[in-house]
């Protein structure tokens, strides 16, 4: 691809879906309307395809939104990590529209929820592409209306009750997030996240920019539903319909995620507070997610739990820090949306098949023994146990905070690490109650097996194999996450990217006294031992 | 000045947060706004409260800084989406609940185990437009 392309690059995965989402709103029939909306996120997944190409040799992709250069106007860009989210969160975003496709719902689809989820796209690409953090902020805010609207499309008391909670939740994070925006701005005087980065080397530790950090950590927390501040997220998803809720699981809590590492990798290096404070959310997260995913006996509930769970995960391994707790958490992301992804679709087949959403119905092993399969997979996968792709990234995680032990980390690294096994054992217990109470023992005879026709199984089966696939080819995975993490931990590499080699210069009137650059020496390398 | 506004902010971010506790809906609403705009004063006082031209290059200088006020925009506009957003919930929760008090939705990790609530969209709510109860057909007696 050439030059002025591959500039553009950045904006297709989100101009695609919100024009598509746009023409969605038009009075068509149903046919074109699934036409735009699962072709619209095989574009997306293409394009996200596309991006991680474009990136797979390093290079840091920025488009410039009317040509004004970067740390004035507003950027795109894309480096490994975005990329990889990109095509990550286009993946689900497919899974996600078949399902909604092949499930007919004339009331919640009068009232536009293809355009709705097409919307929803939108925003979570834009929150991985974008270059700034104030812009981060719309994205989140696009992101999050289109998500409003589908919880509680349909009016059921429960997705009221739910949505409700839910938009009341993330109202109070977004104002926490434009206020730590303002004061970001206050103290760095910038907002582009490569400026930022530049600027908070140069000013070195500093307690008002530590102070920022927590409060942008607690926004993330709150949207990524680590601990305390997650407790939204359980009740939230079971109440959607189920191709909604599997891409709510499977991308809008790595949304959260995402931002976590792109602040506290490349932003704000300097600070140990906000990652010792992560490591303390991801030890109770851990837990807390594996207990609660036993405690309740409904397929979508546990699996929510479990969603918390893996994003403790996530959590602990941007806690350790190093650049190789950094690699396996970034491919526990990847591990982590396609089998949360996979096990909401399988959950999907199975609610329709015993036509109850509790996990009682027994001996569908030999009904739907493919389905058992793919099922069984998966659970390892979220157990972390081997041969599959959960307990290579999950075995590089703990192997990492071992050796970050070994050269002087605190007893927290241990209160985690354990914390993280013991989560793991949970998980697989809740996860074997599943198995139990669903597909094994006879099935009761008066109670109907239900058809499931095949273009609503098949959904399930294609990402159980993507779950395969990752234990399969978990060597490329791994060498990719691996040049995230390296990229990630030189921020500079990012910086040159997106602001060119020359420092930043005020155009010559006067400047705000905020936006100093006196200093023409690049920052140095912050790396972190 | 700075000290006044931080008072201002103080109060109003303080009575958001009241107001959020609150069991009743409209008052969750109204709490969220009251932050919101407690937020936005607090980004025009972080960037600095200085008497300074506006940003015209045919004015002399020098120029307060445009960027905070156009954060300050866009947070309203976002906020004003999200705000009606959260009132047409809050009007259709009030209409299936026939309660605007919170409490009246329930709590969700205990819901009976036989429901069927939520798995196809309600049939008898079919549209905003449409009020849930008519006259005739409504036992409880409530009325709006």
């Amino acid at each position: 691809m050439s030059g002025p392309l591959l500039s553009w690059l950045p904006l297709a995965p989100i101009l695609t879906p919100m024009g598509l989402g746009l023409l969605a709103l038009l009075p068509l029939r149903r046919g074109w309307r699934v036409l735009l909306s699962v072709g619209g996120a095989a574009l997306v997944t293409l394009f996200g395809a596309l991006l991680v190409g474009a990136t797979a040799q390093g290079a840091v992709l920025s488009s410039a939104l009317g040509a004004w250069p970067a740390p004035f106007g507003i950027v795109m860009t894309a480096d490994r990590l975005s990329a990889f989210m990109s095509l990550l969160a286009g993946i689900s975003g497919f899974f996600a529209a078949w399902l909604l496709a092949v499930r007919e719902d004339p009331v919640r689809e009068k009232y536009h929820s293809f355009a709705l989820f097409l919307f929803l796209l939108t925003g979570v690409q834009l929150s991985f592409l974008t270059g700034d953090l104030f812009n981060l902020f719309v994205a989140f805010e696009v992101m999050l209306v289109a998500s409003y609207a589908l919880a509680v499309l349909g009016s059921t008391r429960e997705q009221l009750r739910e949505g409700f909670r839910y938009i009341v939740m993330n109202l109070s994070a977004s104002a926490l997030l434009v206020l730590a925006c303002g004061l970001t701005y206050g103290v760095l005087g910038t907002l582009n996240f490569a400026h930022l980065a530049q600027r908070s080397a140069e000013l070195g530790p500093n307690t008002t920019v530590t102070a920022v950090g927590i409060l942008l950590l607690l926004v993330f927390a709150a949207k990524g539903a680590l601990f305390p501040l997650g407790f939204w997220l359980p009740g939230t998803y079971p109440a959607l319909p189920p191709a909604v809720s599997a891409f709510f699981a499977a991308v809008l809590t790595k949304v959260g995620v995402y931002a976590l590492i792109r602040v506290f990798s490349t932003v704000f290096t300097e600070e140990d507070l906000p990652r010792t404070l992560l490591l303390g959310l991801a030890t109770l997260t851990m837990l807390y997610g594996a207990l609660g995913a036993l405690s309740q006996r409904e397929w979508r509930r546990i699996l929510s739990f479990s969603v918390m769970g893996s994003v403790g995960y996530l959590a602990y391994g941007l806690g350790i820090g190093t650049p190789e707790a950094l690699r396996g958490t970034v491919a526990y992301l990847a591990v982590s949306v396609l089998v949360t992804l996979a096990l909401f679709l399988i959950a999907a087949v199975a609610e329709r098949a015993s036509g109850s959403r509790e996990v009682r119905a027994r001996g569908f092993l030999e009904f739907m023994p493919l389905l058992a399969a793919c099922f069984l997979l998966c659970a390892l996968t979220l157990a972390g146990l081997p041969p599959t792709g959960g307990f290579i990234a999950k075995y590089s995680l703990v192997r990492a905070a071992l050796a970050e032990y070994a050269v002087g980390g605190g007893w927290l690294l241990i209160a985690a690490t354990v914390s993280a096994l013991l989560a793991s054992l949970v998980t697989l217990l809740a996860m074997l109650n599943i198995w139990r109470g669903f597909f094994w023992g006879k099935h009761p005879r008066e109670e109907p097996v239900r058809p499931v026709p095949l273009r609503e199984r098949l959904p399930a089966y294609l990402s159980a194999g993507l779950v395969a696939g990752l234990a399969l080819f978990g060597g490329p995975l791994f060498t990719r996450a691996g040049d995230t993490a390296r990229e990630l931990s030189v921020p500079e590499h990012y910086i040159r990217g997106v602001l060119g080699d020359q420092p930043v210069v005020i155009p010559a009137v006067k400047a705000a006294p905020v936006k100093d650059s006196a200093d023409p020496a690049p920052a140095s390398p912050q790396e972190k031992p | 000045m700075g000290s006044l506004f931080a008072v201002l902010i103080g109060l109003l971010v303080g009575a958001g947060v009241f107001l959020l506790l609150s069991r009743t809906i409209v008052r969750v609403v109204l709490g969220l706004a009251f932050i919101a705009y407690g937020v936005n004063l607090a980004i025009l006082t972080v960037a600095g409260l200085e008497d300074k031209a506006p940003p015209l290059l045919t004015v002399p200088g020098p120029y307060v800084d445009p960027l905070p006020q156009a954060l300050i925009l866009t947070a309203i506009v976002i906020g004003f989406a999200t705000t009606a957003l959260l009132l047409t919930v809050a009007l259709r929760a009030y209409q299936v609940a026939g309660h605007d008090d919170v409490a009246a939705f329930g709590d969700n990790l205990a819901r009976e185990q036989d429901s069927t609530d939520g798995l196809q969209a309600d049939p008898e709510h079919q549209s905003p437009d449409q009020p849930d109860w008519s006259d005739a057909a409504d036992p409880a007696g409530r009325t709006l």
